[in-house]
């Protein structure tokens, strides 16, 4: 180690709870010892208090790195932010942002389907062109999805040209337990999710995804049915965090995960997660785009023929979850490595 | 059909729907409030409010739905609308005051989940850019209301004062609205926030009139007053703000009296009245009153009234209003008695209508509905009141609905009973009904208080059907919409020989020959417990040769098994009570207003027996009156022996012959029936 090794100042706010903080959690694993590393956390309005999501804080724990919070100054040679977004409640940023290379790592679909905006983007891309000064300013959408609502935004807001657009996805790297999928599949199917209503598809679509001649289904993250008092025949419903997801995944062989028809997910992290425990996922086609088919692609009336079909043959079930789960390697911690190497490594060259 | 939600379930958010619904309404837009949304523990006043707009969802057709309060939407409210989510062509739009473009992102995000598809989301704040309130959950409209109903209460000013709770601790705020409710050239009104209204209801200012803050629309109250004027540190929520908008826009003065100058401040155009109420009455006497319309006129002008037009929220909603008039525009009259413990009101209602150029239309309780449709009326069966119903006003909600379906502005509701309903006041101030109250007199003490009288100020003209005799009436209230009339008799007097041929037909009929017939009213036993009495009244008339002893009671009366068992007695339930008593040698009576005058009138010798409850007149009053002119007995329910006594002296020492001479001599006052009727058509002198 030497200290020609780039700087590298990541932004954050650590508080985010679920698959983004998982993902930086990773990342932070993956690259910790290519260039000298500094967390940087911002106290933004989103969320309340200091605590690290429990995977930051374990990682950052792990790595030695320390968290410095609300630095009036961040200079670096890479300054990453990661989820811009979290500035969305705020007019300010109380930071100065000096950099060769500034990227903001977009977790969030700038577009919800029907390009409609899904935050106040060009806010929280002002308020860092206002506190940053860089020579060189980048978005990295982290998949083919999230890449297409960022440049389809930047069509529709032509003021934000000085942002480029990385070459290649800042992908979520997905080191998740492979498990080997069961030989005799069954009509067992769940989907999880936390309990946003995004999440969910309407009732005439979670019915069809979810009937009540299938031998299970599980819905965890159910709270706002269960809060409602909806029954449903066949359903085991769960609030998020009421079970352990392992055991969630030992109770199916089928995970059926549909968004409401106004969201998608911009990587859709649960979709590997699911992959990797060994079961077969079906989703929407955009969704199930963005893993190359891994994921099946089907609407929700589909569904029912497409399990059917894997029960009435297990041997492509098999093979089927097999390949997804080796077509996870493209999104593994050497992948990922690989990707961030030729990033830096350029903005380093550059700087030289 | 418009139906409305709201971004939060909560109280204030309900009241911001309510008060959309209304101005809605108000400009003719079919509008429904979604139930699901109607917190716990609704008042009494905001459930009458909502009432005529309260559905459920499942129960309506509506092609629009819009949600207020926009910028703040709940997770259970989301969970309410996924309701909507099934049908992808019903159009929903989103109201809200956004504080950022992200709070906007946010609600339409929050929408879209939910419902599957792209809500229309409407930014109030730039729809109203000075805002009276800074974020009201409902839109604010300033509507025309038109001017104030001319009435005949000397033709004041009608001033409406809005006071803070708080402002009843400074001890001088009182004695001054007391002095000025003294003053000539307006007439005071209050209106007070919490638990103003019942603080001054006990102090000794109770005849103050005192509206609480929610009791009634603010679109009613601005169509009720000419001038509101307003004290306190700010602009007293959406209620008052509305109230203040429509009164702007309808031509009417609004006074700025709060300490920061709250209306003007935002460019409203109010008159600055002074911050100390006791330079209020000089400010109105000499600053606005001698100016009033023209003061008016140059508010409803002011170009700030613009960012509140209503049609600007029309065309966002795609809202066309309708104008047109009512297909039946045919001005009505409708009569509403209520009912204490028997059929006068109704009875007293039936015979000022038969003097009417027009048949008027009755809503009457179903104890009275068969003898007005068979006196050839029109009759809306309404609610009867029972212990059974959870709230004692739930019945009067039913009918509230039921009157406010029949009736429309222009018509006139004739009200006759003691205490003034919800559903009458209401249905007069917000329909702008001309309303009519008779009201008799001759209230016992405790009968006597503000609490009786405070409705009067919705009527136009109050009856009073005066007493026979002059020591029995009393003016409770005083003004030019006060009209005595003479007593209000049913007198279908029947000759010799109708009598003579109607005791054949009773003796035919129930199988007895007699000589004399007795007859007794003293009710079905709800106000008074007549059991013993009418016992000794059979057994009196068991002892006598040929007597016939008829016990009468209404059709909807229940009767005590014991009346049965006498030979001379018959019990009959029948609408024909005082034909009937013509027949008779003797009659004892109650001694409520009809039957009191018909005995005198048609010259029936009577005993009076008066009843006695908190809810009735001062019988006994009333029956002394007669008795101490030797027109009628009076014994008390106590005095048996008493009663035993005048029955003997009635039919067997000539005191039914001496009293029927003397009522035969008497002149009695000039009977109020045609009066009374040409009043309610207008056309009294």
């Amino acid at each position: 180690m030497t200290n020609s090794r780039p700087r590298i100042a990541y932004i954050l706010d650590p508080r985010f709870p679920g698959g983004t903080s998982s993902a930086v959690a990773a990342e932070l694993r993956a690259i910790h010892d290519m260039g000298r590393i500094t967390i940087h956390a911002i106290s933004s309005k989103m969320f309340k208090g200091q605590d690290l999501s429990p995977p930051l804080a374990e990682a950052t724990a792990e790595l030695g790195l320390n968290v410095i919070w609300d630095a009036p100054e961040i200079a670096a040679d890479t300054v990453i932010v990661h989820n811009p977004s979290f500035l969305r409640f705020q007019d300010t940023l109380e930071c100065r942002i000096l950099a060769r290379h500034l990227i903001l790592v977009t977790h969030e679909n700038f577009l919800r389907p029907g390009e409609v905006e899904g935050f106040d983007v060009a806010k929280c891309l002002d308020l860092f062109d206002q506190s940053s000064l860089a020579l060189r300013k980048s978005l990295a959408p982290i998949s083919s999805w999230n890449r297409e609502t960022l440049t389809k935004w930047a069509r529709m807001h032509p003021q934000t040209r000085d942002w480029d657009v990385l070459e290649d996805d800042w992908f979520n790297i997905c080191d998740f337990e492979i498990k080997a999928p069961t030989q005799t599949p069954r009509d067992r199917r769940g989907r999880h999710s936390r309990p946003g209503f995004e999440k969910f598809p309407g009732l005439e679509q979670m019915d069809l995804c979810f009937p009540p001649h299938a031998e299970r289904n599980v819905i965890l993250g159910a709270d706002s049915y269960l809060s409602e008092g909806l029954t449903r025949e066949g359903w085991q419903m769960h609030a998020f965090r009421s079970i352990d997801v392992s055991d969630y995944f030992d109770m199916i062989d089928f995970m059926i995960y549909f968004t409401a028809p106004t969201w998608r997910e911009s990587f859709g992290r649960v979709l590997a997660e699911g992959i990797a425990a060994g079961k077969l996922v079906i989703s929407d086609a955009q969704t199930a785009k963005i893993f190359d088919g891994a994921v099946l692609s089907a609407t929700p009336a589909e569904v029912d023929g497409l399990v059917a079909g894997f029960i009435a043959d297990p041997q492509s079930y098999t093979d089927h979850v097999t390949r997804a789960q080796e077509a996870l390697a493209q999104f593994s911690p050497d992948a990922f490595r690989a990707f961030y190497a030729a990033t830096i490594a350029q903005d380093y060259s550059e700087a030289a | 059909m418009i139906l409305l939600c709201s971004g939060q379930k909560n109280p204030r958010n309900f009241d911001a729907m309510i008060l959309f619904a209304t101005q809605l309404s108000q400009r003719g837009h079919r509008v429904a409030i979604d139930a699901d949304f109607a917190p716990e523990n609704l008042d009494r006043h905001q459930k009458y409010e909502v009432i005529p707009y309260l559905s459920a969802s499942d129960a309506l057709e509506f092609d629009h739905v819009c949600i207020i309060g926009a910028e703040a939407i709940s997770s259970d409210v989301q969970i309410l609308l996924r309701k909507f989510a099934h049908d992808a062509d019903l159009p929903v739009t989103a109201l809200g005051t956004f504080k950022s473009h992200h709070n906007a992102i946010s609600a339409q995000n929050s929408l879209a989940y939910v419902l599957g598809r792209e809500p229309r989301v409407i930014d109030l704040a730039q729809t109203h850019k000075r805002p009276l309130l800074e974020a009201p959950i409902a839109p604010l409209c300033a509507l025309d209301l038109g001017q104030s109903e001319t009435d005949e209460k000397d033709n004041l000013a009608k001033v409406l004062l809005y006071l803070p709770a708080d402002a009843l601790e400074d001890p001088q705020i009182l004695p001054t609205l007391g002095m000025m409710d003294q003053m000539p050239g307006f007439d005071l009104n209050i209106v007070i926030a919490g638990e103003g209204k019942d603080r001054i209801r006990q102090s000794k200012f109770a005849h103050l009139s005192v509206f609480g803050y929610a009791e009634m629309s603010p679109l009613t109250l601005a169509r009720m007053f000419d001038i509101a004027v307003f004290f306190g540190a700010n602009i007293p929520g959406e209620r008052m703000a509305l109230l203040a908008l429509c009164m702007m826009q309808s031509g009417k003065v609004v006074i700025d009296c709060t300490s920061g100058a709250s209306f003007l401040a935002t460019g409203a155009p109010a008159l600055h009245g002074p911050e100390d109420m006791e330079g209020l009455n000089a400010f109105l006497q000499h600053s606005v009153l001698i100016n009033r319309s023209e003061i008016g006129q140059v508010m409803a002008q002011n170009k700030w009234l613009e960012d509140f037009s209503i049609e600007t929220i029309e065309r966002q909603l795609d809202l066309t209003a309708d104008t047109k008039p009512d297909v039946d525009a045919t001005p009505k009259t409708v009569f509403f008695p209520t009912n204490g413990s028997g059929l006068g009101h109704a009875q007293r209602c039936a015979v000022v209508g038969e003097q009417m150029q027009i048949k008027p239309t009755f809503a009457a309780f179903p104890s009275c509905v068969d003898m007005l449709r068979g006196r050839g009326f029109a009759c809306l069966p309404l609610i009867q009141r029972t212990d059974a119903h959870l709230e004692q006003y739930a019945n009067d909600m039913v009918n509230y609905t039921r009157l406010r379906r029949l009736l429309g502005r222009g018509d006139t509701l004739v009200f006759d009973g003691g205490y003034v309903f919800d559903s009458a006041y209401r249905l007069i101030a917000e329909l702008g009904l001309n309303g009519i109250w008779i009201r008799r007199g001759l209230w016992q003490k405790g009968q006597i208080n503000p609490h009786a009288l405070e409705r009067e100020t919705v009527f136009s003209k109050v009856i009073v059907p005066r007493e026979a005799f002059d020591e029995l009436n009393t003016t409770y209230s005083f003004g030019a919409h006060l009209h005595d009339v003479g007593p209000i008799v049913n007198t279908e007097k029947l000759d010799h020989d109708e009598i003579a041929s109607l005791r054949l037909r009773l003796a035919a009929q129930m199988d007895v020959e007699f000589d004399q017939l007795i007859v007794t009213m003293l009710g079905g036993g709800v106000a008074s417990d007549r059991a013993a009495q009418m016992q000794l009244l059979c057994n009196m008339a068991e002892r006598r040769e040929n007597c016939l002893h008829l016990i009468i009671a209404w059709p909807n009366a229940v009767i005590a098994p014991g009346l049965y068992g006498w030979k001379n007695t018959r019990v009959i339930q029948t609408q024909k009570a005082q034909a009937i008593a013509q027949a008779a040698d003797l009659t004892i009576s109650a001694v409520g207003y009809n039957s009191f005058h018909e005995t005198l009138y048609n010259q029936i010798p009577t005993i009076f027996m008066p009843q006695a409850a908190d809810y009735l007149d001062d019988q006994e009053r009333r029956a002394r009156a007669a008795s101490e002119r030797d027109l009628a007995a009076t014994v008390l329910g106590t005095e048996l022996m008493q009663l035993e006594r005048e029955v003997t002296a009635f039919l067997d020492e000539g005191k039914a012959d001496m009293i029927r001479t003397a009522l035969a001599e008497i002149d009695l006052p000039e009977l109020g029936n045609t009066s009374a009727a040409r009043l309610i058509e207008g056309s009294a002198p």
